[in-house]
């Protein structure tokens, strides 16, 4: 096992050092983070490393391969444009959680922000506490599972991918260009497994799912007139 | 009432004042469908343009430099600020972003094939880097758009810079259009979208949400990069000074703006035609932004939109910038005719369709060779006018060598109206 203390290093320095050790140190454990902005970006390979507090923004940027633990919280864009392994955030993470993500799972236990998993393109993003507005925003592919409450426009737009969710009250949250369906037997098969792979303790019966309304034209408007048109009003209601 | 037998007037033989033939038929077509227009090809408006400067010719007051038997260098280093290996290109003319979606397949390595022959740099634009592409170019630029579709990080090693994508000139504030015609099975897995959707794409990254973000996230792509090839940043034209001057807090090798005549496949007609400044005032405004931080000699400077010849990129080096970049240029090169209908995806010289029938028109080894042709000849006429004002680099192109035709030139950039000495408006680099 290496020790890493941050206490006195840069982000950039930290992941020089990072890049170094991935793929010869199978366990990096690393102390004093002062909530580090863009570690561990790009790092490549198998290893483990583990974080005992927090991070800031970008944690596991385009990280491909590792298996990145955070005790504490994440800032924003955890997981930004990950191509492949893990990031275990054993706290919450901030706004926009697994952006344009490629590939590799992203588990959060606690609560992420807004917008989390917007243009998500694959792999797995769960979500075991609540997530904010605007979840899985235009997604192109991959999973986002949550398991406590989901916010409003949930699904905006998505293009392909599935969100999972338990929120009782999910219909009144949709995005638009998306509907609401019973999880698929297949799909609680890979939920089963992926939750025991993480030793989350739920079910997956339950689960709805939130995929793309129209696998062709969305439909939006740009302009939303509040008012009722007389034209549209029975003849009694009409006036003038 | 009109006499008997006499047709009375009809709204199309007025045509004047406001209610021209283009205003009528735009709101025809409101009326008929209760939604906005969309057109390919940018705006068809005219605009200030570097054709209201002149270049003034070496006489007395300096030496000429010999046409035809003396030397001018051409060759353009781009991104030298941070980036440890920049990009360094035979002449300062560069291909712009140009989606494969957009345009065939043929026509993407058409164009990678031409920058190839004349030693320049082509741009993937939204959607993925095209493998054919990238085998073909000379030097490869890859965009990173809001929508990263067909973005991974493979994608960023196989780039010889990086452009950050904030905002296009053809519709600033919005952000990539695909129409159904043009998103084909092929199309569709490329970009990890449902086969035959209308794509609107997100005008915000979903990983910079603001300036502060940007400055994150440019050292993130310093670590990504390990610093060795430079980072550019789009900005379409329009808040220009405030916005190149964010642009270089943020930490960018190089800013390209592209003013309110780039091209583009798709968007709203009221977008291209009301949205943003054009290429010629931006271009002025970004180059004062840099001068007024001290860091017009650290910053490349790219401007695109309406770049049509070697005298605008004369001109667009004079003014500041230290390369242009060509988008409709290069496709009217290839045999395109500007019809406005690249959205309709059926383009009947195979650039700017999906279609398979139409795409067996374009021959990519001659399109190739036309674009390089066009390039190589703008080169000479941007060399023949920098030799005439007393160059022997093109990068030596100066304010001073200019002169504007008209008022409404002089006060927008500054350069002393022709014939004087004499500048209105904010005396740019003539104080």
């Amino acid at each position: 096992m290496v020790r890493l203390d941050l206490v006195e290093m840069t982000s950039r320095e930290v992941n020089q050092q990072l890049k170094k050790l991935i793929g010869t140190e199978p366990d990096i454990d690393i102390y004093n983070p002062h909530s580090i902005h863009n570690f561990a970006t790009a790092l490549i390979g198998d290893g483990k490393v583990t974080v005992h507090g927090s991070t800031g923004f970008y944690t596991g940027g385009f990280l491909e391969g590792p298996s990145l633990i955070i005790e504490g919280n994440t800032g924003w864009y955890t997981g930004d444009n990950m191509m492949a392994g893990e990031i275990i955030v054993q706290m919450n993470t901030g706004s926009n959680a697994a952006p344009s993500m490629v590939g590799g799972n992203l588990v959060i236990r606690g609560n992420s922000g807004s917008r989390a998993g917007w243009g998500m393109k694959g792999g797995n993003l769960v979500v075991c506490g609540d997530v904010g507005r605007w979840t899985g925003k235009m997604t192109l592919g991959g999973r986002i599972v949550v398991l406590g409450r989901i916010g409003e426009g949930a699904g905006e737009s998505m293009y392909n991918g599935v969100i999972h969710t338990l929120d009782p009250g999910v219909e009144e949250k949709l995005g638009g260009n998306v509907r609401l369906i019973p999880i698929e037997d297949p799909e609680k098969k890979e939920l089963e497994a992926l939750f025991k792979q993480y030793d989350i303790a739920q079910g997956v019966d339950d689960f709805m799912s939130i995929v793309p309304a129209v696998y062709g034209r969305h439909d939006y408007s740009l302009f939303e007139p509040t008012h009722t048109p007389k034209s549209s009003l029975p003849k009694s209601q009409a006036r003038g | 009432m009109s006499e008997k037998g006499k047709r009375p007037p009809r709204v199309k033989d007025v045509q004047q004042g406001v209610w021209t033939p283009d205003a009528i038929a735009e709101i025809r077509y409101k009326a008929q469908l209760g939604k906005h227009r969309i057109r390919g090809c940018g705006t068809p408006r005219k605009l200030p343009h570097f054709d209201d400067l002149v270049v003034l010719p070496s006489q007395l007051t300096r030496m000429s430099i010999d046409t035809y038997r003396e030397h001018c260098e051409t060759q353009t280093v781009l991104g030298a600020r941070f980036a440890k290996k920049p990009l360094v290109i035979e002449t300062p003319i560069m291909i712009s972003g140009m989606s494969y979606g957009a345009l065939s397949k043929e026509a993407k390595i058409a164009l990678a094939r031409a920058t190839d022959i004349i030693g320049t740099s082509i741009n993937n634009g939204e959607g993925g880097l095209l493998p054919e592409e990238r085998e073909n170019s000379y030097k490869q630029v890859v965009q990173i758009l809001p929508s990263r579709m067909g973005f991974t990080l493979r994608n960023i090693e196989a780039a010889d810079a990086l452009e950050i994508i904030v905002g296009i000139g053809a519709k600033p504030g919005l952000s990539g259009h695909l129409m159904a015609s043009k998103i084909t099975k092929e199309i569709a897995a490329f970009r990890q979208l449902p086969e035959g959707i209308d794509l609107h794409s997100h005008p915000r990254h979903g990983d910079i949400f603001g300036a502060d973000d940007l400055c994150l996230k440019m050292d993130e792509l310093r670590d990504v990069t390990n610093s060795e090839i430079p980072i550019f940043l789009k900005l379409a034209a329009g808040r220009v000074w405030e916005d190149v001057k964010i642009a270089v807090k943020a930490g960018v090798d190089g800013i390209v703006i592209d003013g309110a005549e780039g091209g583009t496949g798709a968007a709203p007609v009221v977008a291209s035609n009301h949205l943003g400044i054009p290429t010629l005032p931006a271009l002025v405004q970004a180059t004062r932004a840099l001068e007024d931080m001290g860091v017009k000699e650290e910053v490349s400077l790219i401007v695109s939109g309406g770049i049509k010849d070697g005298a605008d990129v004369a001109k667009a080096l004079a003014l500041g910038a230290d390369a242009v970049a060509l988008g409709t240029g290069a496709m009217i090169a290839m045999g395109c005719t500007v019809c406005l209908r690249c959205h309709e995806g059926k383009c009947a010289f195979g650039i700017g369709t999906q279609d398979p029938e139409q795409r067996k028109k374009l021959n990519i080894e001659k399109a190739a060779q036309q674009v390089a042709n066009y390039i190589r000849g703008m080169t000479y006429e941007a060399v023949i006018l920098a030799k005439a004002a007393g160059k022997t680099k093109l990068k030596s192109m100066e304010r001073e060598d200019l002169r504007a035709l008209t008022l409404e030139a002089c006060a927008m950039t500054g350069i002393p109206l022709m014939g004087s000495n004499y500048t209105f408006g904010e005396m740019f680099g003539f104080c």
